[in-house]
């Protein structure tokens, strides 16, 4: 058993460092939107949040903190840029867990590939 | 057997108590009921550590309890391209805490019988003050994974209740020993009763609305 357990070990540190041999898609990291470090690709469309608040995401509206994309200061900002996966997280997985609590279709709560295909969506 | 049933209904009740339909799809539900009955089963392991304790039957269950969070680990390794990227330098210290109560657990079943055990221990004294003391950081490490992460646990009573009930475990071993002796179920039950509690929490919370 200690030696399955070994076999098993090391083929999870394989997996780590290389990737599922068997999921379907595989995110690629890369310097996305100017990043400074190779970050992984994200999907967002505008087209499947029509009913939410702008302000939710767009602050900027409000408090004139920036402009333009959102990936222009959260990815470029060198005060911004480390909070990048905490934000993101925090906004967009609690907004979709919420709608999950309320037993409403609101985006993938955990399915990480759901978000971290990048897509060619408006 | 009763020992068991309590551990499962225990944990998987107090993920129920809010948000019962709450799910994230049936793969991440399942896999996620798998890592809730490898934890079920560390309580089961330390409810039966009393006494005259059957040590093979401790040790054939805690083979059982690894090879089910095993599934729970390489589940989502395998099926998620992405989850990888959530045990590199810079993941959340939750999935930290999940992969040390991971290793210490594989640790401490594959070094307790001789002849591994003198190799890791100078005397039997030594090895139950290790076992014991390692065994309280997997259940801590794991607990912390759990609640942390926080999704099933999503309200703060439910995390205080489950590692109130992580902690009565581990700590409460004058209580335990009130109990007696508890039998150790046999692997193939503990396995079967996984599947069972796993399948029927992927259920309840992937049923249409």
């Amino acid at each position: 058993m200690k030696v399955f357990f070994v076999i098993v070990f090391i083929t999870g540190v394989f997996i780590v460092v290389f990737g599922s041999p068997v999921a379907k898609e595989k995110p690629v990291r890369d310097h996305y939107y100017g990043s400074p470090e190779p970050i992984l690709p994200m999907s967002f469309a505008h087209l499947d949040h029509v009913t939410e608040n702008c302000i939710l995401c767009h602050h900027n509206y409000a408090d004139d903190t920036g402009g333009g994309l959102c990936m222009n200061c959260h990815v470029t900002d060198p005060q911004l840029w480390p909070l990048l996966e905490r934000q993101y997280h925090d906004l967009c997985r609690s907004c979709h867990e919420e709608k999950a609590a309320e037993g409403v279709d609101g985006g993938p709560p955990r399915e990480c590939m759901a978000c971290h295909l990048g897509d060619d969506l408006p | 057997m009763r020992v068991l049933l309590a551990s499962f209904a225990a944990v998987f009740l107090l993920t129920f108590i809010a948000n019962p339909t709450r799910g994230a799809g049936w793969f991440w539900d399942a896999g996620n009921a798998l890592g809730f009955a490898a934890f079920a089963g560390l309580l089961h392991l330390t409810m039966t550590s009393n006494g005259r304790l059957d040590v093979r039957a401790h040790q054939s269950l805690g083979y059982g309890v690894l090879f089910v969070a095993l599934v729970h680990v390489f589940w989502f390794m395998l099926g998620d391209g992405a989850v990888v990227e959530f045990l590199k330098v810079g993941a959340p210290d939750y999935m930290w805490h999940g992969i040390v109560s991971f290793i210490l657990l594989g640790y401490i079943i594959t070094v307790a019988l001789v002849p591994d055990r003198f190799k890791a221990h100078r005397d039997y004294a030594s090895f139950r003050y290790w076992h014991r003391v390692l065994a309280v950081i997997t259940m801590g490490t794991a607990t912390y994974h759990i609640v942390v992460s926080n999704f099933y646990l999503g309200t703060w009573y439910q995390g205080v209740l489950f590692a109130g009930l992580a902690g009565a475990v581990a700590f409460g071993r004058s209580f335990r020993a009130k109990l007696g002796q508890l039998p150790v179920v046999g692997i193939a039950v503990y396995v079967a009763v996984s599947l069972v509690f796993a399948a029927a929490f992927t259920v309840a919370r992937n049923l249409p609305a």
